[in-house]
């Protein structure tokens, strides 16, 4: 059974809101995936990833302030929770174990070119 | 920056309110970045291309909208506050739930009632399409007598003749017989006997024995299931047979039980006793056979037709008419002509005193239009009451209805909260009231000899009745409601309580209509009540206390009377004895011929009663002139007359003078002799009333005993004793050695008279325990009034005291303007008892004269319980130390 469900595009979100530790605001996230992994990422995809974890009590928010370039509206900057963490550490152990798991040999025949 | 509208717009459109703020802060973010950057037409395909993409579960706005969830916050905060002020305010909410759930009992019984009375006879299956024929003979006088009863062969022939006739089916009461196969335990039994297809015509399941035969052979009978079990216990009763006081030859008959029937329901006109085969008639009375082929002139059977769809009554009636015409014999007037009654209007017709037999529980259709006023009155005093103490209430809540104006509430949610309030304390008074109602329901049904449950009540009644409370409690929610609404939030916070007064002439048009429908009421219980007394204690021209009446039901006790009298007379406590034809006070059939003087054509009904030479001395009626009836066989042909029938005849000198009477009507039927009765007036005395007081007081007549009117029925004894079970016992036992069949049947005279005045009786403590609700309810509404004025007066009142006004000049300054009310209730509620007492009284040969003493004491009691109430009240405010009230600024 699945502990923690945390989907690959979940996983990264969360990481970035890591990274930015206090400064992790829709714009802000999705720039720095942009610019971290070079992959465009839509609004749409990122916002209902946010909504999603929310909903699962990995992140927080909370309301932040209007700045001019966004025509008084507020932010939302978000926040990893004690649960949030758990998931992250969790699916990183699993990737680990299944890293270890694999025998030397596996790897090393395969070229890559 | 501008910002694209139009996908803005829709994003708006779609997007879950909660999210749609920041994420549109991020989307002009990146817009505003990518214009600068990339220039304003791609930012835009851009800004169209995200807000496309934002377009997914998660982010739309949910289907049901997220705001309804904040609206049932709002009702449960409804009904939190409503519950709260309940608790708070514990007084008024007992007072206010004591009134609703008072009015609303009465209101569901007396609908339970007049429910019951509705449904009469409703459960036939063809109910609808059963008529009772109706006779209506033309009188001397001119006046017409409705009878229920007609020919024997009316019903048989028309449905041979008329199409539109699908059966008919006619009975007649024949009276009561002696049954029982254990001497010890025989009783009389009512016995009807109806056409053998009464089971089939009628629904009167039987729960043995098969309908279509069961009253076909002689000597058949059918039992009730509580007769069955009187007579046979548990056993089966079908097939075994019973003795009868019934003679064949000498010999006594045995009946066979051929079905048990379900007893009828209570609501069935028919209260079907034993049901005798008509078959049985020929074996005894050989002239039976050619007296039901025959006669076309009698008044003796009641009957029902049971008619095809759509047929015509009026029509049909007409026909019947004809019909009865052609076969009247020629040479006798005819003067009748027919109707035909709707079995469910029935029920609502009191036909004679003889039909009572065969229209059990009749009510007169006014008695119902007064049940069902009262239940309205009652429900309108609970609702007026409602809205008064619900206004004077709200004065105290104008600090909460401020605070709420000016956090914002709009008008409809101030309403929302008054309806709701108002709905909770109703449906709360609605179950406890249907608690109530089924705690009382088997005290209603023994007094009212029914058997009311909640549960009879159809589906449509009771969603009428649910609704209609539920109704009341909106309705009455609405003025409180609007009054207080009305108000700026500034004064309601400042407590500057300005629409007390705007709103106290409408609470006190609204007490004034409670006290007028109280004194209606209460004056109305104190007539029936005087009327009650009159006729109690009126003189009836004789003396009925302590007389004893002995039915003769069989010839054993009928043949040798001075021998059974002298029997009877033996013990010490039997003052004196007479046998007579008939009663005072009677319950069967009185024979009223008509009574001329000897050559006069016209003739007057008068009533005729056979008598031996005790009867005036054992009634104490007082002789005049001449003397009584001495020798039966001498004074045969003698007669002797009240004061009214010298009067009536135009007698001047009576004794010795001759009368005739020609024609006798016994019942429905007219004798006509073929030689007139005449006879010599011996004695005149002096008048008394044989009949109820419902009737003008007839003209009595005196003969002998067993002439060719009638035979002697009764003995009547004069009874001094004070111990009635051990005389009863030793009347008992000389009625055994004379007569081993028949068991002593007995009346006690003033009872019976008791009880032509019984449903009059009951009616009056129905009306004094209406009255009692309505003024409780009404006091309680007064009290509320009061309080409200004392509280709004508090500082007045202390002021007052200061300056040194004593209690009682404090307590008259506030009771004065309550007492102006209860005057004007008394100008608007007295008329109204007057005209329905006038009406009631009608009923009423000798009745009570409406005098103003009573009304005076209606109002009196009105004005001394209103008093009582606001006493209760205003005398603890005048009483109390006027430095509280001062300091409560």
């Amino acid at each position: 059974m699945k502990k923690y469900q945390l989907g690959e595009f979940e996983e990264i979100v969360m990481l970035t809101i890591a990274i930015l530790y206090k400064e992790a605001y829709g714009v802000a996230i999705k720039n720095e995936i942009e610019t971290r992994l070079k992959r465009n990422v839509s609004m749409g995809a990122m916002h209902s990833a946010l909504v999603r974890l929310e909903e699962k009590g990995y992140i927080k928010s909370f309301d932040g302030e209007a700045t001019e370039d966004r025509m008084g509206r507020p932010k939302k900057y978000f926040q990893i929770t004690a649960l949030g963490k758990k998931a992250m550490e969790y699916t990183r152990e699993t990737r680990n174990e299944l890293w270890n798991a694999i025998p030397k040999v596996a790897l090393d025949l395969i070229v890559v070119r | 920056m501008n910002p694209p509208q139009l996908p803005l717009r829709f994003f708006r459109w779609y997007c879950h309110p909660k999210l749609a703020d920041y994420i549109e802060g991020d989307l002009l973010e990146e817009y505003g970045k990518r214009a600068r950057e990339k220039g304003k037409w791609r930012a835009y395909l851009k800004f169209c291309w995200d807000v496309l993409l934002l377009f997914r579960p998660g982010i739309i706005r949910p289907m049901e909208g997220y705001k309804r969830v904040n609206t049932y916050g709002m009702y449960k905060n409804y009904f939190k506050i409503s519950f709260r002020q309940l608790a708070k305010n514990k007084s008024f909410a007992f007072i206010n739930m004591a009134g609703l759930t008072l009015g609303f009992t009465c209101f569901l019984l007396l609908a339970l009632y007049v429910h019951d009375e509705l449904s009469f006879d409703k459960f036939h299956r063809d109910a609808e399409r059963i008529v009772r024929v109706m006779q209506h003979d033309k009188q001397e006088d001119g006046s017409i007598r409705a009878i229920a009863q007609v020919s024997p062969l009316l019903g048989q022939e028309a449905a041979v003749q008329f199409q539109e006739i699908e059966a008919a089916c006619r009975m007649s009461a024949f009276g009561r017989v002696t049954l029982g196969n254990d001497p010890a335990l025989r009783s009389y039994e009512r016995i009807w006997s109806p056409d053998e297809n009464f089971l089939q015509f009628f629904d009167f399941p039987l729960v043995e024995g098969n309908p279509a035969t069961a009253l076909k052979s002689p000597d058949a009978i059918v039992l009730t299931e509580t007769l069955a079990r009187k007579y046979f216990g548990n056993e089966s009763a079908l097939g075994k047979t019973i003795w009868s006081a019934f003679t064949r030859e000498g010999k006594p008959v045995y009946l066979t039980v051929t079905g048990v029937m379900k007893d009828p329901p209570a609501n069935s006109h028919l209260q079907v006793p034993i049901l005798f085969s008509e078959a049985t008639w020929p074996t005894m009375f050989p002239w039976y056979n050619e007296y039901v082929s025959m006669d076309w002139e009698s008044s003796e059977y009641v009957t029902y037709l049971k008619l095809k769809p759509g047929a015509d009554t009026q029509v049909l009636a007409r026909k019947i008419d004809n019909l009865v015409k052609q076969n009247h014999p020629k040479d006798k007037d005819f003067k009748s002509t027919f109707s035909l009654m709707p079995l469910d209007e029935v029920h609502f017709h009191q036909d004679n005193a003889q039909d009572n037999e065969l229209n059990a529980n009749s009510i007169r259709p006014f008695y119902l239009y007064m049940f069902g006023a009262v239940a309205v009155l009652l429900l309108l005093i609970a609702c007026l009451n409602y809205v008064n103490l619900s206004t004077a209430a709200a004065l105290k809540r104008t600090h909460e209805i401020g605070t709420r104006k000016s956090l914002g509430a709009q008008k409809g949610q101030l309403v929302g909260q008054f309806v709701t309030d108002s709905l909770v304390l109703s449906v709360l008074a609605l179950l406890l009231s249907l608690l109530f109602a089924q705690l009382m329901l088997p005290v209603i049904n023994e007094f009212t000899g029914k058997s009311i449950s909640l549960i009879d009540l159809p589906l449509p009644w009771v969603l009428a009745t649910i609704g209609l409370i539920v109704l009341t409690g909106i309705v009455s929610a609405l003025y409180p409601a609007f009054v207080s609404t009305r108000v700026s939030a500034v004064e309601a916070l400042k407590r500057e309580i300005k629409f007390g007064s705007r709103s106290l002439p409408v609470r006190k048009v609204l007490l004034t209509a409670q006290f007028a429908i109280s004194i209606m009421m209460i004056a109305s219980t104190l007539v029936i009540y005087r009327q009650l007394q009159f006729l109690r204690t009126k003189d009836l021209g004789f003396n009925h206390e302590n007389l004893l009446v002995i039915d003769i039901n069989s010839n054993r006790l009928r043949r040798n009377f001075e021998a059974v009298k002298s029997e009877f007379s033996r013990p010490a406590e039997v003052v004196s004895i007479t046998t007579s034809t008939r009663v005072p006070g009677e319950w069967k059939g009185f024979p009223v011929p008509t009574v001329q003087k000897v050559g006069d054509s016209k003739g007057r009904d008068m009533i005729f009663v056979g008598i031996d030479k005790d009867f005036l001395e054992t009634y104490d009626i007082k002789l005049l002139e001449g003397r009584t009836i001495e020798d039966p066989k001498a004074d045969s042909m003698k007669i002797v007359l009240t004061q009214l029938a010298v009067q009536q005849l135009g007698l001047t000198d009576p004794i010795g003078q001759m009368i005739e009477m020609p024609v006798i009507r016994f019942g429905g039927s007219r004798e006509i002799l073929e030689q007139p009765f005449q006879v010599e007036v011996i004695g005149v005395v002096e008048d008394f009333h044989f009949e109820s007081l419902r009737q003008e007081m007839m003209p009595v007549i005196f003969g002998a005993p067993n002439t060719v009117i009638q035979r002697i029925d009764y003995y009547t004894l004069r009874i001094k004793t004070t111990n009635w079970d051990q005389t009863l016992e030793t009347l008992k036992a000389i009625n055994m050695q004379l007569d081993a069949d028949n068991p002593l049947e007995y009346t006690f005279l003033a009872a019976r008279f008791e009880e032509l005045y019984q449903a009059d009786a009951k009616r009056g403590q129905i009306f004094l325990l209406f009255s009692l609700v309505i003024i409780a309810i009404s006091c309680m509404g007064l009290f509320a009034l009061v309080s409200y004025s004392v509280e709004s007066r508090t500082k007045e009142i202390g002021v007052r005291k200061v300056l040194g006004a004593s209690v009682s000049s404090i307590v008259s300054l506030v009771s004065r303007e309550f007492l102006v009310l209860v005057v004007w209730a008394g100008l608007v509620g007295l008329p109204l008892a007057w005209y329905l007492m006038r009406t009631w009284l009608q009923d009423f040969a000798y009745r009570v004269t409406l005098g103003s003493a009573t009304f005076l004491l209606a109002l009196g009691l009105t004005g001394l319980i209103a008093l009582l109430t606001i006493w209760l009240r205003t005398i603890r405010a005048a009483t109390a130390n006027p430095v509280h009230s001062l300091r409560s600024e």
